[in-house]
């Protein structure tokens, strides 16, 4: 690796640091701004009784202190206690759920990328047969179909008519319905990019060199068709986790997943401000460092690639 | 060639897929630490009865009993713990409040200065989940702890009727505690004695004995500010220990055999999922993985009614789901030169008038769907005299419960009289029985299918006469923030009471309540001195006319705090109801229900009036 790639490495590290900053600043006083607040209840609490848990959570003071004692705290990973759940702490409210949605997540996302690749190659290779029209026509099915309406497909079929899986995802065999529902749309997209990809690939001099050379069939499919034709898919790593962050709030809800996403959502609509700043933060940075991996990749993969 | 490839990959293909299915079952193990909360749906749990998986909502925010203002804590809490009286169900199916920890519930003692004063002797033998003693000590220190100021409690307020909660919660101009000392007038004398004084006598005091606020929690477990948060660490005194909790996903209680009558309880273990995903309950009970469900979709209420005939439940709860309006709204046709209490009077009116152009029994049966009552009162249905009889059915004193005829054959002549009286202040066109020069209206509710439907109705009767009613969604906290600062003109609303006393539903009124969204004696209202109150034939000796708000209302009701003659009280309080129907602000719609799915195999189960639901008795059959 030479100088100019450490160089660009550590102005993207820098890069996603203000990002992350400017998310922590906006959501901070954005919270603040909406109106409410996490005492608000249907049985409004006496203003005495609203004062003390006010004081008690240092709401008393004025915002930009607070969000200076905030940044602090943020610095050294203390993300304070829930307002709401009495007497949990952010982060372990957050780490509970996390531990929960990055499972569904990385599973989702390995399937999507291995069911993809597979599909998107026997599809290339195959071009213009039966299984290449059967492969695109149900590709093209699960890209347009939103994920609420596959999970509740899913659901009803395997859960409520076969009854063969549990419908709630608290449990490990409760898990498949929702990797599935997750992994069907980017698994899709992955087939369609991989099948163009590799098919422009295929028709490259230098895979016509190496077959006029004799090299053997697999060998040129995986030792230099594949890495190329990967590329694109790199490229839709970032997206595609960025999909996962997001579609699993809706997934999680679907199939009862307890996890982050839940308390994300309702975080708001609780104005439980720490747990609010805790989560954004925590999904932001997850963004943002994939996204930095990805980049970095493409480096890896392909070495012509300018970085600057 | 080709079809080596195509093999190969075929070949990876099927790996991937076994991959991600290993995955998911490799996570089981680890997942799942907890043992007894290993659950993957019924044939596992439920064949041998031992087990009863239910779901009433997602997870609550505490499970601590002084701090919990949820039902479905509530019910958690009353399975953990054991308070003085609890909600018992007699054999004849009738709920009633019995002792639990004390011997008996004791008749109070008047004092010469207006307080009374309760004597409970605790039963022998009260033990806490880790063997410890329960001592009366501990009811003294949980209930100073409950009402305290450190706590801030949303039910701290329960303990208003105690002597002594009024000096805890005392400030001064600033805002500052004057009297950071001040306790509760309870005492321990010995190990097993309670001595409680009331400020004053207060009818549903063993209501309150009954409610989790009440209950003991012991000075060492709760110094530990995370104690209700882990198994570990939540120590409880009554039929189940908390055994299992999975953030989001489960609760699992496992009966205490210390308890003193564990040989009562007849469940072994209660799995409570958590959920709020109303489709997903339905899933999980209709697949039978889960026995009870709080909540259902509403769209399939209809079918779920004729599907499960003998599954499905409605019961009534302490509550009315009505619409508000803001009192300093203006709604008078321009130019109507009214002013003060004369144009008070006259929007009172018309706003009565309006109330009546609502078909409530279209709205129960077409709209809501959930086996809801027609209101035209706002104490609820299931809040009771002193003698037994319905408080909704006395109010009014009218031949019909209420304020209006809310009967299906009243409905016609109650519009043609509502028009009539519109009449009076608004031009009307007969050839298009519209009127003209209404102005609009917007109804502000918070997001959410069924309210929708309700506004999207309330729409659909007004613009028949003319009327414009925009409808205006917002977020729950946003909608909670503009309607407690009245920056609406009609707004959606309910309330579920916490005590079977109508004084849970008249107090939220006064000029200074926080829940007072109608906005009564505030803004350009505190100063419309359109009220007349007359305490006389009470024996009290207070007669105001042409007064404020303040003046009538908020008399009326600290008069009816601290009357000690029932009967008086009664009388007193549907005056209350009475002073607040004729300004028709509130308008009721219909009394809340419960509903819920029960499978058919659960026996001896039962919920009490605030929608608690008890599964301790229950056994599991077939």
């Amino acid at each position: 690796m030479n100088s100019k790639t450490l160089m660009y490495i550590l102005k993207r590290i820098l890069l996603a640091i203000l990002t992350v900053w400017v998310v922590i600043t906006v959501t901070f006083f954005v919270t603040r701004i909406i109106p409410g607040g996490p005492f608000l209840s249907e049985k409004a609490v006496t203003p005495a009784a609203q004062a003390a848990m006010e004081a008690k959570y240092g709401l008393d003071k004025p915002v930009f202190e607070q969000y200076i004692t905030y940044l602090k705290d943020v610095l050294h990973l203390e993300f304070g206690p829930s307002l709401k759940q009495r007497g949990r702490d952010v982060i372990d409210i957050i780490s509970t759920g996390l531990k929960v949605s990055a499972k569904l997540g990385v599973i989702a996302a390995a399937c999507a990328a291995v069911v993809g690749i597979v599909l998107g190659s026997v599809a290339a290779l195959r071009r213009n047969k039966i299984i290449d029209k059967v492969i695109m026509v149900i590709t093209t099915a699960f890209v347009s179909m939103p994920s609420f309406i596959m999970g509740s497909l899913l659901l009803t079929l395997f859960a409520v008519k076969l009854a063969i899986l549990p419908a709630n995802g608290t449990t490990a065999s409760g898990l498949i319905l929702p990797v599935i529902t997750l992994a069907l749309y980017p698994a899709a997209y992955i087939t369609r990019l991989t099948r163009s990809s590799m098919l422009d690939v295929l028709g490259q001099d230098y895979i016509r060199t190496a077959r006029a050379k004799g090299v053997a069939g697999y060998r040129i499919i995986f030792g230099h068709a594949l890495k190329n034709s990967l590329i694109p898919v790199l490229t839709y790593l970032g997206p595609m986790l960025a999909y996962i962050v997001t579609g699993s709030l809706v997934v999680e809800k679907i199939f009862a997943v307890p996890g982050i996403g839940r308390d994300f959502v309702n975080s708001i609509t609780n104005r439980d401000y720490p747990l609010v700043m805790g989560t954004t933060i925590v999904l932001a940075t997850l963004i943002v460092v994939m996204n930095l991996i990805t980049d970095i990749l493409y480096k890896v993969v392909d070495p012509r690639i300018n970085l600057e | 060639m080709k079809k080596f490839v195509a093999l190969v990959l075929a070949l990876t293909m099927s790996v991937s897929m076994f991959a991600c299915g290993s995955k998911d079952t490799t996570g089981d193990t680890a997942d799942n630490g907890s043992a007894t909360t290993e659950n993957n749906g019924s044939t596992a749990t439920t064949a041998d009865g031992s087990v009863l998986s239910v779901c009433l909502a997602s997870e609550p925010d505490t499970i601590d009993p002084a701090l919990n203002s949820t039902v479905d804590g509530a019910t958690m809490v009353v399975h953990l713990f054991s308070g003085l009286a609890t909600w018992e169900q007699a054999e004849d199916g009738t709920l009633q409040i019995v002792a639990d920890a004390a011997e008996e519930l004791v008749e109070g003692v008047p004092n010469e200065d207006g307080t009374v004063t309760y004597t409970y002797t605790l039963r022998d033998g009260l033990t806490w989940s880790d063997g410890e003693p329960v001592t009366a000590d501990d009811f003294v220190f949980a209930w100073n702890r409950a009402a305290s100021v450190d706590l801030a409690a949303d039910y701290g307020y329960m303990f208003e009727v105690v002597d002594g909660y009024d000096e805890i919660w005392e400030t001064d101009a600033d805002g500052n505690f004057v009297n950071p000392d001040a306790k509760l007038n309870v005492q321990a004398p010995d190990e097993k004695t309670i001595v409680v004084t009331l400020a004053n006598a207060v009818s549903y005091w063993n209501e309150l004995l009954a409610f989790p606020t009440y209950y003991p929690v012991r000075e060492d477990v709760v110094a530990n500010e995370a104690w209700a948060t882990d198994p570990s660490t939540y120590v409880s005194n009554g039929p189940y220990t908390l055994t299992g909790w999975e953030h989001n996903s489960v609760i699992t209680l496992t009966k205490n055999e210390h308890y003193v009558d564990a040989d009562l309880i007849t469940m072994p273990q209660i799995d409570f999922y958590l959920s709020d995903d109303n489709n997903n309950m339905l899933t999980n009970f209709e697949n039978g993985s889960w026995q009870l469900i709080d909540d259902v979709p509403t769209n399939e209420i209809a079918n779920l009614q004729a599907t499960y005939p003998d599954e499905y439940f409605v019961t009534g709860q302490l509550g009315t789901y009505y619409v508000c309006w803001n009192i300093n709204e203006d709604i008078l046709p321009e130019g109507s030169g009214l002013t003060g209490a004369e144009a008070e009077n006259a929007k009172a009116e018309i706003r009565n008038a309006i109330s009546l152009l609502f078909d409530r029994n279209y709205i129960v049966e077409s709209v809501a769907q959930g086996g809801q009552k027609p209101a035209s009162s706002f104490v609820a249905m299931g809040v009771t005299n002193p003698d037994g009889t319905e408080f909704y059915e006395t109010a009014g004193g009218n031949d019909y419960p209420g304020y209006y005829d809310v009967s299906p054959e009243a409905y016609e002549s109650n519009f043609a009289s509502a028009i009539e009286t519109l009449k009076k202040y608004y031009d009307f066109d007969e050839s298009t029985q519209q009127f003209t020069n209404f102005p609009a209206l917007t109804y502000l509710y918070n997001t959410g299918d069924s309210h929708k439907a309700i506004g999207e109705y309330l729409a659909s009767a007004l613009s028949g006469v003319g009327i414009t009613l925009n409808l205006e969604n917002q977020e729950w906290n946003t909608f909670l923030n503009t309607r407690k600062d009245g920056g609406y003109s009609i707004a959606r609303n309910g309330w579920l009471a916490d005590y079977n006393d109508p004084i849970s539903f008249l107090d939220m009124w006064t000029s200074g309540s926080g829940n007072n969204d109608v906005q009564y004696g505030k803004g350009d209202h505190a100063s419309v001195a359109g009220y007349s109150l007359d305490l006389t034939p009470y024996g009290i000796d207070y007669k105001a006319e042409n007064a404020t708000w303040a003046e009538t209302y908020d008399v009326l009701i600290s008069n009816i705090k601290s009357c000690t003659d029932n009967e008086v009280r009664y009388e007193m309080m549907h005056l209350a109801e009475d002073m607040l129907m004729e300004t028709g602000c509130i308008v009721p719609l219909y009394f809340y229900t419960d509903i819920y799915m029960l499978d058919s195999s659960v026996k001896g189960f039962y919920s009490n009036p605030l929608g608690y639901k008890y599964f301790m008795y229950c056994t599991i059959e077939g």
